[in-house]
Order: structure tokens, then C-alpha cells, then sequence
């Protein structure tokens, strides 16, 4: 059994009479991508919420190891990291200070913040009421690798990035697998990604 | 344990300075409070008239109207704590980093701190206003400490409570009678103690008590109420 793995299995979601999803199963593990594709709708966004944990499913189990240790839901929810297009910052505080105080809640110095800040080639001082779009989303993805975690949930991990900001979020993501992390990526279309081990297509 | 206990407090200091920063920087809820408190000062002592009231007057009714300024000041101000994160989507990001305690705690000491401010700026200005004489004003501080914690801790459970609700106003105001009625009460009737200069009696254990069991009932429910 690999040390780090996510495995769902039979995962439904409703809202109200809507069912986004019915019976979904997948599992990712180590150094792996599971892509996940769809049309607008088909539920990416709901089953990578239920993966980080910030959705219960109404039926269907999640199962998570990290370092060879089972999580519960509520560990799963601090370990992730989430690239998503509904996560938002504090518009008043600059792109820095948004990350030493996420980094102060999961116990990393704003150092590791300011790293990743250069990594993706982000101005820190920059408020994040002041960013662009494809600004907000370098600045998601350094927030979602801010705590290293070995799971990553990306929802349209490339979505307002120009070239360079894919280019280097792309090579992140590369790093992320190289070292043994495993990775959920949902788009609309297929796109290509390194290390896809397995491909999901909701709706279908 | 003290490794985790350490972790705890800085989680819920962060909170706490992230929430005064942002503050600072928007004035939002300083604004209100001021605000809110300005109006309801003015309105109050203009219809009191330059002269006051008699001291019965004075002892039945100034106290009440003390704690109603304080009340509305609070609840169009506290509740923004948890209500604005689910309005601006922080809440995802705060979901996925913060200890559901530690983040309730950071956002209770956030509204206290608020609130002392409120009433160091309320309580002097009505006094001076309404030319309310205070005879036990030891007594008026510790009340409007005491009180003033428990009034801030139960506006911001409700709000925990009410954060992810449609009709957030309505249900503020309907879980606010309950749970801040007994508060009121013993407020009001601690402060006539302070105005007529006898001790504070049964009432300030009975507001201790209070907030204890606010704050300890918001720590265990809060975890619930914030994730799905």
C-alpha cells in the first residue's frame, strides 16, 4: 500500500433535487496526477470539495494516508492544499501578509511565504485588492503549497495564468509529484499534465 | 500538550491581529460602532432634555438605556466577523488552515477588544450627557468588563451560528433574544448597583457564570457549526 493515497469510492452529492454527483470512484497515489474532466456542472468543483474535506457527501466513503497514516476528514481538511477559483484572500492585506498569517496558522515563518512569492514572480507588497486575475491565481497556488502539503486538490490550476505563470506553476506542480506528492487536477477539458496516472470524466 | 497548547494561542493571536489590521485599514466596524453609538447617544440625552431627569428617573431608566446604546452598537458590529469572511470567500482558506477553536477564540478576543473600546468611549460621554452621577464607579468598570466580554462573546457565537445562513440580519436578532436577554438583565441591574452605590451582589457571579458558560459552549460549537 503506498504511503500517500487518496481512494473515493461510490461518492453522491445533492443539492436539494440536483444531483452533481452519483457513485463516483477514483484513487489517486505517490508521484501521481488523477485528472479529472467534465462540462461546467458535471461536479469537479463539488468532488474536490468533498476530497479537501469542506464538503460531506451524502454518500460514499473517502479514504486518505499520508506517510502511511490514515486521516480523517477533519486532518485531510488542514493538509491539503487547494488551488481553487472561489478562494479568496483579505483584499486589505498585501499578498505577503495574506501568506504569514495563513503560514502562522499552520506554523511555517513568513519566509516560506516570501519564497514562494519570488518562486511565481509575485510583488508582496502588492495588496491583494490590487491583483490581477492571473496575479490571484499565482498567489493561490502559493498559498496552497505553503504548508508543503503532500496532497494537492488543483481546480483549473492554469485558469488567467499568462505563459510564464504556467510555465513556473506547471514546473511547482512537476517538483510537488517528483517528491512523492499526489495531485487531483479537475478542468473542463483535457489539458496536459505530467504524471497522470489516471483520467475521470464526470457527466459522462 | 504544550507544544500543541502553544500552537492553539498562536493560531488564535493571528487571527486576532489579522482581524485588528484589516480593521485598521478599512475602519468598517469602528466606523459603525462610532457611529451607531453617536446617533443613539445624541437622540437619547436631546429627548431627556439639557436638565436630565430626576435621580428616580435616573436610577430606573438610564441604566436600561446605557445598556440598549451598547446592544445596537454591538450587533451592527460584531456580527461582521464571521459574516464577512463567507461574504468576501475567506472562509474557504480559513476552513482548510485555522483550528475551529483557536479561530473562535482570535475572533472572540477580536470583539471583546472592540467593544472595550465602544464602552471606554460610550460609557463616559452617556454619564456626562444624561448627567448620570455614578456613586460606586469601581463597580460601573467591572460590569461594563464583565458584561461587555459576555456581550461580545455571545454577538459572536450567534454569528458563528449565522455566518453561512441566508437572512443573516432576522436570525441574528432572533438568536440574539435568548441569548443575551439574562446578560441584559443583569447588566442593567448591576449598573442601578453601581449608580446607587451598593455592592454588586449575587448578579456579578451570575455574570461570571454567564460568561463562562458562553464561552465554553461557543468553544465546543463552534467546530460544528463552522464545518460541514
Amino acid at each position: 500500500m503506498p504511503d500517500n493515497q487518496i481512494r473515493f469510492d461510490g461518492l453522491s452529492r445533492r443539492f436539494g433535487r440536483l444531483a452533481v454527483l452519483a457513485g463516483v470512484t477514483g484513487e489517486v497515489a505517490d508521484g501521481e496526477v488523477l485528472l479529472v474532466t467534465g462540462s461546467n456542472g458535471s461536479g469537479k468543483s463539488t468532488l474536490l470539495k468533498c476530497l479537501a474535506g469542506l464538503l460531506a457527501p451524502d454518500k460514499g466513503t473517502i479514504a486518505s494516508r499520508e506517510g502511511g497514516q490514515s486521516l480523517d476528514a477533519t486532518e485531510r481538511r488542514r493538509r491539503v492544499g487547494l488551488v481553487a477559483p472561489d478562494l479568496a484572500f483579505y483584499e486589505e492585506l498585501t499578498a505577503a501578509e495574506n501568506l504569514t498569517f495563513f503560514g502562522r496558522l499552520r506554523g511555517f515563518p513568513p519566509a516560506r511565504g516570501a519564497e514562494l512569492l519570488a518562486r511565481v514572480g509575485l510583488p508582496g507588497d502588492r495588496l491583494a485588492g490590487a491583483l490581477s486575475s492571473g496575479m490571484r491565481q499565482r498567489l493561490r497556488w502559493c498559498w496552497a503549497l505553503l504548508h508543503r502539503p503532500r496532497l494537492l486538490l488543483l481546480d483549473e490550476p492554469f485558469q488567467n495564468l499568462d505563459a510564464p505563470g504556467e510555465a513556473v506553476t506547471r514546473e511547482l506542480l512537476d517538483e510537488h509529484l517528483a517528491a512523492g506528492g499526489l495531485a487531483v487536477v479537475a478542468n473542463p477539458s483535457s489539458i496536459a499534465v505530467s504524471h497522470v496516472a489516471t483520467r475521470l470524466e464526470l457527466g459522462s | 500538550m504544550w507544544q500543541r497548547a502553544s500552537s492553539w494561542v498562536a493560531e488564535a493571536a493571528a487571527v486576532f491581529v489579522k482581524d485588528w489590521r484589516c480593521e485598521f485599514r478599512t475602519r468598517y466596524a469602528l466606523n459603525t460602532l462610532a457611529l451607531f453609538a453617536f446617533t443613539t447617544l445624541v437622540v437619547i440625552s436631546a429627548s431627556l432634555g439639557p436638565l436630565g431627569t430626576s435621580r428616580e428617573q435616573s436610577f430606573a431608566v438610564l441604566p436600561v438605556l446605557l445598556w440598549v446604546i451598547l446592544l445596537f452598537a454591538a450587533s451592527a458590529g460584531l456580527p461582521r466577523g464571521f459574516v464577512q469572511e463567507e461574504e468576501t470567500h475567506t472562509a474557504t482558506a480559513l476552513r482548510l488552515a485555522a483550528k475551529p477553536s483557536a479561530l473562535f477564540a482570535g475572533k472572540l478576543l477580536y470583539g471583546v477588544t472592540l467593544l472595550f473600546a465602544l464602552e471606554t468611549f460610550v460609557a463616559p460621554v452617556y454619564c456626562a450627557m444624561v448627567s448620570l452621577k455614578i456613586q460606586g464607579p469601581g463597580l460601573l468598570a467591572l460590569t461594563l468588563a464583565v458584561a461587555g466580554y459576555g456581550l461580545a462573546a455571545g454577538s459572536t457565537l450567534i454569528a458563528a451560528i449565522i455566518a453561512q445562513a441566508q437572512g443573516r440580519s432576522t436570525l441574528f436578532a432572533v438568536l440574539a433574544f435568548p441569548v443575551l436577554l439574562p446578560l441584559l438583565l443583569l447588566a442593567v441591574e448591576l449598573t442601578r448597583n453601581a449608580v446607587a452605590g451598593v455592592p454588586a451582589g449575587v448578579a456579578l457571579v451570575q455574570l461570571l457564570l454567564y460568561d463562562a458558560v458562553v464561552t465554553i459552549i461557543g468553544l465546543m460549537l463552534f467546530p460544528v457549526v463552522w464545518n460541514p
